[in-house]
């Protein structure tokens, strides 16, 4: 079958590339701003994701994982006594400040563990061994700490809230929404850096025995800390996603941006087809005179549409994977998942066949007498 | 054998809140292999008539019958049905698909016609055969002359064998030499392949390869 509606697009191939210019835009904006928002999303929840823990136990209506309140660290026991724990350690998650050398201060986000390696965390260690974190005043800071710090190597130091602490290796993808950096310290010496720690924590982790039933652990938990939360893993992070989503006003930034993405693509697309569809008029009309009814030219219309929707695609795709490598040099991540590309690759279509309905309308209405007009 | 029958055709337009009657009890057969020149001055109803001949338009009142199949102007549904099977379009202004070449203008029409793939190709190189263009398969519209264009046109017109063709002044774009080729090259696809062809015009040259003129004026048929 000769492919008219093919030929038709590529005839015009200004019109076409504006038509495909229009849907690249549109995919491009939505590829990339969904994708800083799920790597800013990411940033919030991935040491939540990374601490192999099933229950994190917090103070009552913690609201994510960065403001944390804090709690007696004694609990500790009541949490290890419960029946079906394997494992349970404190964790402190506490906003502190630097004084960098410049003289500056910086905020720091402090994670403190009595054992980081039981955790196996943090995840990525490009140097040094956390093990020896509970030998001194020490300090793992992670890589991304050299934007706001400065530059910074293994046995500098640094000073914390008064404290001179030598930094004694670092780690690598370890962030926080407010992409404050982060630091790891042992968890008496994180206790010693601020009053307010003293016999507190921030967290307790627990991970259960093989074989464990976890809503019961949990219910014995709940049970014995009246006055705490518990919280999956999942639950947790959840929580602390939603958190930012809903109360920062990013959610509905997103969905704004989005929106617009979309909004132009089919503005572009409506109007490129429908001029198109307005200048072949009498070829539409031809179509009719030799025997093709409405069918036959919404077979065209659709077919149109659905190569912009493919080309254009497929153009947006290209420059929103090369921003998804280029923006790690800026220290962001964008997190384009199979299940968003497939999701836009859908959408992109969906629009394009919305935005031929117009089209459709008018060539509904074409008297096929027009062929005899001059 | 009439291949097509008109009967008191009457054709009337709303303009504003009133009507404007068009065609005034028009008759009129065409006999299968008969070439008939519709001639009249502009606004007479010569291309209304046509349009109601080839199915494109449905009279307001009358009887009309294309190759046997009576046209009911209440079930517009079945009219592309029976612009497939049974009529060929020549256009004044050639219309042809601008994207696409000479072969494939032929092919796309009898892919509407229902011919598909290779059958459909060879018919249209056939067509175009005929009309003497084989070395043109490939041409754009825009590197044909207007003969050509026209010839692409009827070639488009006779594929998928239509019993009846219509013609819209097929030779007001072109110079009277060329005009004259093409109206031989119509009458004598009409002829051999046994077609009624209907031309409507103010050439004429084309009183001189028609079997009867027809002369139409205000709606009526003169003679």
């Amino acid at each position: 079958m000769v492919d008219l509606a093919r030929k038709n697009l590529l005839h015009d191939k200004l019109r076409f590339v504006i038509t495909i210019s229009g849907v690249a835009f549109a995919v491009t904006l939505v590829l990339v701003q969904i994708g800083l928002f799920l790597g800013l999303l990411d940033n919030a929840t991935i040491t939540i994701e990374k601490i192999p823990a099933d229950l994190w136990v917090t103070s009552k209506n913690t609201p994510n994982v960065d403001f944390a309140h804090t709690f007696p660290d004694s609990r500790l026991q009541r949490v290890r006594s419960v029946p079906g724990v394997e494992l349970a350690d404190n964790l402190i998650v506490q906003f502190m400040n630097v004084s960098l050398p410049t003289g500056a201060e910086e905020s720091c986000v402090v994670y403190a563990l009595e054992d980081y390696r039981r955790w196996g965390f943090p995840w990525n260690v490009v140097q040094g061994d956390v093990g020896d974190l509970k030998r001194g005043p020490y300090v793992f800071l992670d890589q991304s700490a050299n934007k706001r710090f400065g530059a910074f190597n293994v046995n500098d130091y640094r000073e914390f809230r008064g404290h001179r602490l030598k930094i004694i290796g670092t780690s690598k993808d370890a962030r926080s929404f407010t992409t404050t950096p982060i630091a790891f310290v042992d968890f008496k010496l994180a206790q010693e850096l601020s009053a307010d720690l003293t016999n507190r924590t921030s967290y307790i982790l627990v991970k259960l025995a093989p074989g464990a039933n976890l809503e019961a652990v949990r219910a014995e938990i709940r049970r014995r800390l009246p006055f705490n939360d518990v919280y999956t893993r999942q639950e947790w992070a959840s929580r602390s996603r939603n958190y930012w989503i809903t109360n920062t006003g990013l959610g509905l930034n997103m969905f704004i941006t989005v929106f617009l993405g979309c909004l132009v693509g089919v503005v572009v697309v409506a109007q490129t087809l429908y001029t198109s569809t307005m200048e072949h008029l009498k070829e539409f009309g031809t179509v009719k005179a030799i025997g093709g009814g409405n069918s036959a030219i919404y077979g065209i219309l659709t077919r149109q549409a659905t190569i912009s929707a493919l080309v254009g695609f497929v153009f947006g795709a290209i420059p929103s994977y090369l921003v998804g490598t280029l923006i790690t040099k800026a220290d962001l991540k964008l997190i384009i998942p199979p299940s968003l590309w497939t999701g836009v690759f859908v959408g992109t279509v969906a629009m394009c066949l919305a935005a031929s309905l117009l089209s459709f309308r008018k060539v509904a209405s074409i008297d096929p007498a027009l062929v005899f007009r001059t | 054998m009439p291949v097509v029958q008109a009967r008191q055709i009457r054709k009337s337009f709303k303009e504003g809140r009133g009507e404007v009657s068009v065609l005034n009890g028009v008759s009129l057969s065409l006999d299968s292999g008969e070439v008939t020149a519709l001639e009249g001055p502009s606004g007479s109803g010569k291309t209304t008539l046509l349009s109601i001949l080839g199915c494109i338009l449905t009279p307001s009142s009358g009887e009309l019958v294309i190759d046997g199949v009576s046209v009911d102007a209440k079930k517009p549904n079945g009219l592309p049905g029976l612009r497939r099977r049974s009529i060929g379009f020549v256009f004044q202004q050639f219309n042809l698909f601008p994207a696409l070449s000479a072969l494939e203008n032929v092919e796309y029409a009898l892919n509407i016609k229902g011919l598909r793939g290779a059958q459909a190709r060879r018919e249209a190189q056939l067509a175009l055969e005929k009309v003497g263009l084989s070395d043109r398969l490939g041409f754009l519209p825009r590197d044909l002359s207007g003969g050509q264009k026209q010839r692409v046109a009827i070639a488009r017109a006779v594929g998928g064998g239509p019993k009846v063709l219509l013609a819209d002044e097929p030779t007001a774009n072109l110079d009277s030499q060329t005009g004259l080729q093409v109206l031989e090259l119509f009458r004598k696809l009409a002829k051999e392949e046994n077609r009624a062809l209907l031309i409507v015009t103010h050439d004429p040259k084309v009183r001189t390869i028609s079997d009867r003129v027809v002369r139409i004026q205000d709606g009526r048929l003169l003679n």
